[in-house]
């Protein structure tokens, strides 16, 4: 629209100004504005009742008018966020990674002194709070801290007066370079905490409230840095709430496939949080509808429906409805070719499903054959040949009987193209169904006979 | 904007180390930092357009490429109230509202090393993360580890952590019972089914994948690839919208958002594309209500800046939507003296709202500076002719005499009929030209009831030049030529004259006689004034030949003006 600029700093002045100009247009200035209101109301209330606590009995009517500002408080919050995180880290206080303004008021930046008493640095409120609990809660901190392991022990207490929705999370720090490392590294919890995400994000979503796609996206972040190929990611998969370890395990697919096909680094972000959330649509179907072909059929749109509450464009949001439109279509359809995301969603979907559906019948690399053959048609044939590429002839979870009569389970995914039929695997033992300790490379010792559904 | 309403983002003394840094590649390091900042915080103060932005942006680029062209390497920790090189602080600001560094370090950045190959591109996008975190915006998509890694650079290294961590020093089991969660999800029975029917396995075997099959799909990400989604994404939705019948208020806000983001991208073909296809789809509401939200301020703001200020010429894209866009918002930047690029685009969206929005510039025009009141009053006068009076009336009111001589010339073509009443107060003007215009305008569009008003202004005390003269003279002879005639035959025989002389007034009157008479119809006006012109001297003799040779030229008779 404007004149083309004459040198590199018009450029890059003209085209800083835009990213800008998107990002104030991406801004869910509302919703921001709400939560770091609400959240600076909650943290000074919370703070000011603990310390309260120490000088009044919890019947004190003193406690009347705090108590009532502190569910009003987290309610509003409820209602917008879902589960609320208040977190003090050092002499911040953050609430659902919003940081509270705590300069200058007592209120907030006493919190994490008065939760540090009983070695806890955060609440995680899973759901509101009415009067009498909100008491209890007070009542609870403001309580003789327990000589060992106070944290749990105020845990034990909350629940025993009924206070079920609060979770006490322990004392945070900033992590300082060169620590983060191991724990960066480890793929087991990362995707444990990927499954955790996954099912706090259906539970918001089911119940109304609005997508909030940061602490998923840090998750695929970590995927991809780790690496979707790693094994370990591919041998917990089963470790979350079934819809969980569906959208972990199309995530890995998805990120797989997106790798290979040479995807970037922001569209593969933007894949892998499309693949944990592309079924959130059943979340608002009723359930006699769901059930069934017509579940089906319309979960997409309704998962693109529920997107729409986030508020604020941004390309990767557009990408995200466009995948979740799109990850049922098939490739040949007349009302025009699903997006790439879309594409390589649907891909991932139809093969989890079919393991999901079929585990006992059809073993990984049949469904992967099945899809081979159908590719052109429901699949894009690249993609589809992309995907066999990278899960190999026998694909992670596939049921091996080897050539030596023992039998394993594969581990791995396609580590080069001379591993193709020699993954990774784990001696299985069909009695117990016990896998050994050790990996074992077929493209090093034994070979495979066939592969077994199951 | 060229004031910029808030003080540059000079370093205060919190954002340099209290003793600088002794190493070369420090002092190198910390001057890009400083530049880095002061740039990234430029965007978020001034109109991304401003000169000053890009003299911060030019600062950066050679600090940037002095430093790496001389050491090669700049390897940058960050912690949370500075920065360090080599061990000595860089970058040193313990206000954590305001710290680049605590920015950095609380979205879990810890180290950022600029290798020597980054390219300018790449050291552009590290300043849009920056400015962008600056701004405080995109908090529920991304943060700027995730933002850093979208990218994936190939000359700038960053080591991360999650932000914060679990201070293990005690830690404690978990209960064995979970905390209570409300409203879990469960999927329903049989969901992602019926599968299709798939055809029996084929064998599996690995084939190298062309590129060029693949390349389409990677485009899909590529530079202009938005707006196509975003028509796509808007047929998809409002089909489905209307098929599953959807609250409109589902989509009103995501199609604001579009029309937002395609004005900050400065997309305007496409916008105009999506206004088409939201109306062959049925979505003609939702059409109107996001045309409705041109007006805003904040969209207004994204039109701005995705103008070059500039710019010799509004881009052609923008002229459809100029009469959709928020005129109060363009009135309220005019009123704070924006540069000229940008008042050259603000006053062409107010003109383009009018004569539908004239009461909006009406309203403002006393707070405008002169040039733009002229500027927007010209245009309701000659978009809305019938508001001619009321500019007049403001434009008179004013203090800049140039203001009052434009009331002036307007009212002096205004339709219907003018107010004479402040016409001839201005008669008294304290600006000589303002006086003359004003009798001129009365002369032709005044009647005989502001003769006295003219006859006072010439018998008054006050000293009036030849030029006023003249003009009231012919003023009086054009709305009451008979009345004239008599006064001026009066004037042009002053009794005293010779007694003691003619008096400056007596001057003046005269001297209006004369032109007066000269305008005056008939044929008695010419010797008249040749009768005069024989018997008087030098000055007087001289306008009477003047006043006698224009009478004679004039095509229409004595009433034309000069």
């Amino acid at each position: 629209m404007a004149p083309p600029p004459t040198n590199d700093l018009s450029l890059a002045q003209l085209s800083l100004g835009r990213a800008i100009g998107r990002a104030r247009a991406g801004e869910d200035r509302e919703l921001a504005q709400k939560v770091r209101e609400g959240g600076e109301a909650l943290a000074h209330v919370m703070a000011g009742l603990l310390k309260m606590s120490k000088v009044h009995a919890p019947d004190n009517r003193a406690f009347d008018a705090p108590v009532d500002q502190l569910a009003r408080a987290l309610d509003e919050l409820v209602n917008l966020l879902g589960t609320v995180h208040l977190v003090a880290v050092e002499d911040q206080v953050y609430v659902n990674e919003v940081r509270i303004r705590a300069e200058g008021k007592g209120g907030a930046r006493d919190l994490g002194a008065e939760l540090a008493r009983h070695n806890a640095g955060g609440l995680s409120f899973h759901a509101g709070l009415d009067r009498t609990a909100v008491r209890a809660l007070v009542a609870g901190f403001a309580q003789k801290p327990a000589e060992v392991a106070p944290r749990r022990a105020l845990q034990q207490v909350l629940l025993e007066r009924g206070v079920r929705s609060v979770e006490l999370a322990p004392r945070f720090r900033f992590q300082t370079q060169g620590e983060d490392q191991p724990m960066r590294r480890d793929p087991v919890e990362a995707l444990l905490r990927t499954l955790g995400l996954v099912e706090e994000t259906y539970d918001n979503l089911a119940a109304g409230r609005i997508l909030n796609p940061l602490p998923l996206r840090r998750a695929v972040v970590e995927i991809l840095e780790i690496g979707p190929e790693v094994p370990e990611l591919w041998e917990n998969l089963g470790g979350g709430a079934p819809h969980a370890t569906h959208a972990a395990s199309v995530a890995l697919v998805a990120l797989l496939v997106g790798k290979a096909a040479g995807l970037r680094p922001a569209a593969l972000q933007d894949l892998g949080l499309a693949a944990l959330i592309h079924d959130v649509g059943y979340a608002c179907l009723p359930s006699d509808v769901a059930a069934g072909p017509e579940g089906l059929v319309r979960h997409p749109p309704e998962g693109a429906r529920i997107m729409l509450r986030q508020r604020g464009f941004s390309e990767s949001k557009l990408r995200r409805l466009r995948a979740v439109l799109d990850h049922h279509r098939d490739h040949m359809e007349p009302r025009g070719r699903p997006s790439a995301l879309g594409q390589v969603l649907r891909l991932a979907e139809d093969y989890a499903t079919l393991l999901r559906v079929h585990a006992s019948s059809i073993s990984p690399s049949d469904a992967l054959g099945s899809m081979a053959r159908a590719a052109g048609s429901a699949y894009h044939p690249a993609l589809t040949q992309v995907m066999v590429n990278v899960l190999g002839r026998y694909p992670p979870g596939t049921l091996l009987e080897l050539e030596d009569g023992r039998y394993a389970r594969s581990v791995s995914p396609v580590r080069g193209p001379d591993t193709f039929a020699a993954p990774l695997v784990r001696i299985y033992d069909l009695k117990t169904r016990a896998l050994s300790r050790e990996r074992h490379d077929l493209a090093v010792e034994g070979a495979v006979h066939r592969a077994l559904p199951g | 904007m060229d004031r910029p309403t808030r003080s540059p983002p000079r370093p205060s003394p919190a954002t340099t180390a209290e003793r600088g840094p002794t190493a070369p590649v420090a002092q190198a390091a910390g001057a890009v930092l400083l530049a880095l900042s002061r740039a990234a915080r430029s965007f978020v103060l001034y109109d991304p357009g401003n000169a000053l932005v890009r003299q911060f942006l030019a600062d950066y680029q050679a600090k940037m490429r002095a430093a790496l062209d001389q050491y090669g390497e700049l390897a940058i920790e960050v912690r949370p109230i500075d920065m360090l090189v080599q061990g000595e602080v860089v970058y040193h600001d313990a206000d954590r509202e305001k710290s680049l560094s605590f920015r950095l370090f609380r979205d879990g950045l810890r180290r950022l090393t600029i290798l020597p190959h980054a390219t300018w591109e790449e050291q552009l996008k590290l300043l849009e993360i920056l400015a962008v975190r600056y701004s405080g915006v995109r908090q529920q998509e991304d943060d700027t580890v995730t933002l850093l890694r979208r990218v994936g650079f190939r000359g700038i290294a960053v080591v991360a952590v999650e932000g914060f961590t679990p201070a293990e020093e005690t830690p404690e089991p978990a209960l064995d019972e979970r905390v209570g969660r409300t409203g879990r999800f469960r999927p329903p029975v049989g969901w992602d089914t019926p599968l299709r029917k798939l055809p029996a396995p084929g064998p599996l075997a690995f084939r190298e994948v062309a590129d060029e099959s693949l390349a389409p799909l990677r485009a899909e990400d590529g530079e202009g690839a938005v707006a196509e989604l975003v028509l796509s994404l808007a047929r998809d939705l409002v089909q489905e919208a209307m098929r599953a019948g959807w609250p409109r208020s589902d989509l009103v806000a995501f199609f604001a958002e579009l029309r937002d983001a395609l004005l900050a991208d400065g997309e305007l073909g496409s916008l105009r594309r999506l206004v088409d296809l939201l109306g062959e789809v049925g979505g003609g509401e939702l059409r109107e209500e996001m045309l409705r939200g041109l007006g805003d301020a904040r969209t207004l703001d994204l039109v701005l800046a995705a103008v070059p200020e500039d710019a010799a010429r509004l881009p052609p894209d923008l002229l459809p939507f100029l009469p959709l866009l928020g005129i109060d918002a363009a009135l309220e930047q005019l009123a704070g003296n924006p540069g000229e690029g940008r008042r050259r685009l603000l006053t062409q969206i107010v003109l383009a709202r009018l004569p539908r929005e004239a009461d909006a510039v009406l309203r403002r025009l006393p707070a405008l500076d002169a040039r733009l009141a002229r500027d927007l009053g010209r245009g309701i006068v000659a978009r809305a002719p019938e508001r001619t009076n009321e500019v007049v009336r403001q434009f008179l009111a004013q203090a800049d005499e140039e203001l009052r001589l434009e009331g002036l010339a307007a009212l002096e073509s205004a339709p219907g009929e003018v107010p004479l009443q402040p016409l001839c107060e201005l008669l008294r003007d304290t600006s000589e030209p303002v006086r003359a215009r004003a009798a001129e305008v009365l002369g032709r569009r005044g009647d005989e009831s502001v003769l006295d008003a003219l006859r006072g202004a010439l018998e008054g005390s006050r000293e009036i030049s030849p030029g006023e003269a003249e003009k009231l003279g012919r003023a009086l002879a054009e709305v009451a030529p008979i009345a004239a005639a008599r006064l001026f035959a009066g004037w042009l025989e002053p009794k005293a004259r010779f007694l003691r002389g003619l008096s400056p007034q007596q001057r003046a009157q005269q001297w209006a006689a004369v032109a007066g008479t000269g305008a005056l119809p008939g044929t008695d006006p010419e010797p008249i004034l040749s009768a005069l012109a024989e018997r008087s001297e030098d000055e007087l003799r001289r306008h009477c030949l003047a006043t006698l040779a224009r009478r004679r030229k004039a095509p229409r008779g004595p009433a034309s003006h000069e």
